[in-house]
């Protein structure tokens, strides 16, 4: 049977231990409680349940058509459960006082290409309730934290991909975000592009961020505080990385999730 | 060469279209729509010109005689031409309301008088429309025509030096209202429903496209979870666009008078007024279609949707009023028309607010209306 991951990269992230900032506590951040999704007759997710803590990142593994893209959907409020019901912060979602304090990146290139850097910035801090001196600070800040700070007049057409990749998520950081919910966010960059953004969430995370992100490197799945192992629409696993590969008995995070995968198989 | 690559690629391309009803429809249907709407209208229209006339009044033989002339010479006049019969009272109001292109009046004495002494004290009035510079030259040469022809039945019998008073007398006094619209061409008339046109089309095509690739781009995904509301979302494209709208009316409104040197009469705050309500509707239902629409093609297909009915029944080619009375009724729900009644009021008759204040109230609502629809089908590409 064929591994449903693509074969783990040159640019490996190393392994990194990570613990969680212990100011936080486990302050519960994102409840998604039995929430089914069907589209027809496809079911997307099935009565699904999680739970993510404040400060943790929390990273959702599996094949596409696993229904990741769809539950973070769910949690932005983007698209509605059939049944079941997400809180962010104890407010059911969608709720626009919460809005504010959320991040959101896709991997479509979800921005202005007629408009340079700074105008994107600038836009969707203003959408976001920014202004003035305020808003100036964030623009340079986040153009800083992706490395684009020369390129600020550049139009966003003339980049290459992996520029717009970090355009995207300097625009998702502006408004500094309690949660971050980020849906494949390294596909299509290079590794040493891939290991500045890892670094980046677990600055992210040491402020207070939470991140819930989905990706099919396993590399980063190891720097993730919990992942949840998700397949046909249910979460099969969930725990810290050195907890699933453990209890699997496996090595690699690959045989664990086909570990989990056929145990499902045989109890459904 | 080779006839099969050519083939491979026409067999794609009639598969491609064959799974698109709307481009077919766009294909089909939108020539045979227009077709038929042409023939509606060219073969229903009631008149090119209306005349109301005020008769002599009197019942004596001499009155009685010349308003039968009269009424027989006219009712043998073409079918081009509708003549009215109304009240001196009401002239002034016929001409104002637009119930007819001119008004013939003739002295209450007339037939009396030309009877007796061959010649009037007073002159036959005409009073012309100029805003309809063709049913006004129509009228014009009709009038001119019956004139001769009353002047040759009417003339007392005996000297020769009474024709010649007799003549004098059918002399007709025209003028026109409003004053200045005597030098009106086509292209004055024309050229306030251009400014209504240009700023429906091009506005409404501009803004259901880019609102259209804000969702194929996937940024509309991200202002529909930010703290941006979905009526501040409309209200933002709508003042965007209106500062576009207003620019473009600005430009053809200075193209029109200082270039094509056209001929208006009235305020110009009044047609920006004018112009600004029917851009705010036609920005909200580019905003409202274009949830509609998938792409760029499917949004040029609304094109002959939106714009057709508007342009063939909107009072640019052919007066409302003259229309076939179903298609007069359909023209009444559109909103070009309504921009086009206020627009002719107020640059060709010199019209103001008290006069237009209807058709405002209408562009207002209808934009009203096309914010609330906007508003409640603003969605991202899969909801």
């Amino acid at each position: 049977m064929s591994s449903p991951f693509p074969t783990p990269d040159a640019g490996n992230v190393e392994s990194v231990r990570v613990t969680l900032n212990p100011d936080l506590g486990a302050e519960l951040l994102v409840s998604v409680r039995g929430v089914t999704k069907t589209f027809g007759k496809l079911r997307a997710l099935d009565n699904f349940t999680m739970n993510i803590h404040a400060g943790e990142t929390y990273g959702l593994i599996g094949p596409n058509g696993s229904g990741k893209t769809t539950l973070i959907r769910i949690i932005v409020g983007l698209t509605k459960p059939t049944t079941g019901e997400v809180s962010i912060l104890g407010q059911k979602v969608p709720n626009r006082q919460i809005a504010k304090d959320i991040g959101y990146m896709t991997q479509s290139n979800a921005l202005y290409q007629e408009l340079s850097i700074r105008e994107n910035l600038e836009f969707f801090g203003r959408i976001y309730g920014l202004h003035g001196q305020h808003l100036r600070e964030r623009v340079e800040a986040v153009l800083e934290t992706v490395d684009l700070a020369e390129r600020s007049r550049s139009i966003v057409e003339t980049l290459s991909g992996g520029m717009k990749q970090r355009v995207m998520l300097a625009s998702t950081l502006i408004h500094e975000p309690r949660l971050l919910l980020l849906d494949e966010p390294t596909v299509g960059i290079d590794p040493e592009l891939r290991l500045a953004f890892w670094d980046h969430f677990a600055r992210l995370n040491a402020e207070g961020v939470t991140i819930i992100v989905s990706t099919h490197h396993l590399d980063e799945a190891a720097r993730c505080h919990r992942l949840g192992l998700m397949r046909f629409g249910t979460l099969l696993a969930q725990g810290q990385p050195s907890e699933l590969t453990q209890l699997s008995g496996k090595e690699t995070m690959e045989e664990a999730f086909l570990y989990f995968a056929t145990r499902h198989k045989d109890q459904a | 060469m080779s006839l099969m690559r050519i083939s491979a690629l026409a067999l794609r391309i009639v598969r491609q279209f064959l799974r698109d009803p709307r481009t077919l429809a766009l294909v089909f249907l939108a020539p045979i729509l227009v077709m038929t709407l042409l023939n509606l209208v060219l073969n229903n229209q009631s008149s090119a010109a209306t005349l109301a006339v005020v008769l002599p009044i009197g019942s004596d033989p001499a009155t009685t005689q010349f308003n039968q002339t009269l009424r027989q010479v006219l009712g043998m006049q073409s079918d081009s031409l509708t003549v009215k019969y109304i009240n001196a009272s009401d002239a002034s109001s016929t001409l104002d309301k637009g119930d007819a292109n001119g008004v013939l009046i003739f002295p209450a004495d007339f037939a009396t008088q030309l009877q007796q002494r061959g010649a009037t004290s007073e002159q036959v009035h005409l009073r012309l429309d100029g805003s309809n510079p063709g049913a006004a030259k129509a009228l014009s040469n009709v009038v001119s025509a019956l004139l001769q022809s009353l002047a040759r039945q009417s003339a007392p019998t005996g000297t020769a030096g009474a024709s010649t008073a007799a003549d004098s007398s059918l002399n007709v006094q025209s003028d026109y209202i409003p004053a200045n619209s005597k030098d009106y061409t086509q292209t004055d008339a024309l050229a306030p429903l251009f400014v209504g046109l240009f700023a429906f089309f091009f506005i409404f095509l501009l803004t259901s496209v880019s609102f259209l690739r804000e969702r194929a781009r996937g940024t509309i995904e991200r202002l529909l979870i930010s703290p941006l509301r979905r009526g501040e979302l409309i209200l933002g494209y709508v003042l965007g666009f209106t500062l576009f709208a207003v620019a473009q009316s600005l430009l053809i409104l200075l193209f029109v008078i200082f270039v094509l040197r056209v001929h208006y009469a009235g305020n110009l705050g009044l047609i920006f007024l004018i112009t600004l309500a029917l851009t705010i509707g036609s920005v909200n239902l580019g905003i409202f279609l274009s949830t509609y629409a998938r792409n760029e093609l499917q949004v040029i297909q609304f094109i002959p949707l939106v714009l057709l009915p508007q342009g063939l029944l909107g009072g640019l080619f052919w007066p409302v009023n003259s229309l076939p009375i179903v298609l007069k009724q359909l023209a009444y729900v559109l909103p070009l028309t309504w921009a086009n009644f206020g627009l002719k009021d107020v640059m060709l008759k010199g019209k103001g607010l008290e006069a237009i204040w209807p058709d405002l109230l209408v562009l207002v609502g209808f934009a009203t209306l096309m914010v609330i629809l906007s508003t409640f089908t603003v969605r991202s590409e899969s909801a």
